[in-house]
């Protein structure tokens, strides 16, 4: 029998730069382009949170969708309205990619969810509406 | 050997009440909160439907989308403009969260197109959550 998945959507703003230090400027701009600008420039990030599991005959739901807000909301706070280089901690060795962030969100959601038996199916995170990067185990 | 998709989007509207018989009223309104009001509310339900197969010599189509149209209507008319709780039967005892409407249009799709040509279902229940069956492997 095929699986049944539920999915969340969620908003987050948020700045970042593309730049690796140890490179040079001209080899920075060569790979990033215009992402490499020296302050940082922002989107409005849309993420998909897929859960999967049994259906709770009793609830006739895999999850409750109001825990999975408040939890999703919170580690959201530390991407939300932050200048991603600067503000979080995860983004100090790495470019801040969609693919990066996509994959720091996964681990800290899974982390935080499968803590209580929710099983982290996928996440997709646009980080505008033609472009989003997906992790799944 | 490679694979083609053909989707569809549908609507339907309805109204449903979450409330557990298991569970006294506290409890109802703790688990469900404002899906356990106790006249009902509704949602306009958008349904992606993919069939899967091989096109068409012919046509060039894995599925004439006319007969797509009506068979799935079919099974949305026993919903569309609906009470699920009320006048829908499946829903007497079971309730009427997406997870379980998902599998009651999973049961009722599968079986008006050959084996295997029901690919994927996505039922949207708001702009902001939406439930998944299928056979791909990462949903």
């Amino acid at each position: 029998m095929t699986r049944v998945s539920i999915s969340r959507k969620f908003e987050f703003s948020a700045s970042h730069r593309y730049w690796r230090e140890e490179w040079t400027a001209e080899k920075n701009n060569e790979v990033f382009g215009k992402c490499t600008s020296p302050y940082g420039h922002g989107h409005n990030y849309e993420l998909h949170v897929t859960l999967s599991g049994p259906i709770d005959p009793k609830t006739g739901m895999i999850v409750n969708l109001t825990e999975v807000k408040k939890r999703v909301s919170r580690i959201l706070e530390d991407f939300d309205h932050k200048y991603l280089n600067l503000d979080n901690p995860h983004f100090k060795e790495q470019v801040p990619t969609t693919e990066n962030i996509a994959l720091v969100l996964f681990r800290l959601i899974d982390a935080d969810l499968s803590h209580d038996g929710f099983e982290l199916l996928k996440i997709r995170l646009y980080e505008k509406s033609d472009l989003y990067a997906e992790v799944w185990r | 050997m490679l694979h083609v998709t053909f989707s569809r989007v549908y609507t339907f509207c309805a109204a449903h009440r979450l409330n557990s018989p298991w569970y006294d009223e506290m409890k109802n309104f703790e688990i469900y909160d404002k899906c356990n009001n106790a006249s009902g509310h509704g949602h306009d339900y958008r349904l992606e439907v993919s069939l899967i197969g091989t096109p068409d010599r012919q046509t060039g189509m894995i599925w004439d989308m006319v007969d797509m149209d009506s068979k799935v209507r079919e099974v949305l008319d026993t919903l569309d403009y609906k009470h699920l709780n009320r006048e829908v039967p499946y829903f007497r005892d079971k309730i009427a969260t997406s997870e379980n409407l998902i599998q009651y249009l999973w049961m009722h799709l599968e079986k008006r197109f050959p084996p295997d040509y029901l690919y994927h279902l996505k039922l949207w229940e708001t702009n902001n959550n939406y439930f998944e069956m299928g056979r791909s492997n990462a949903q």
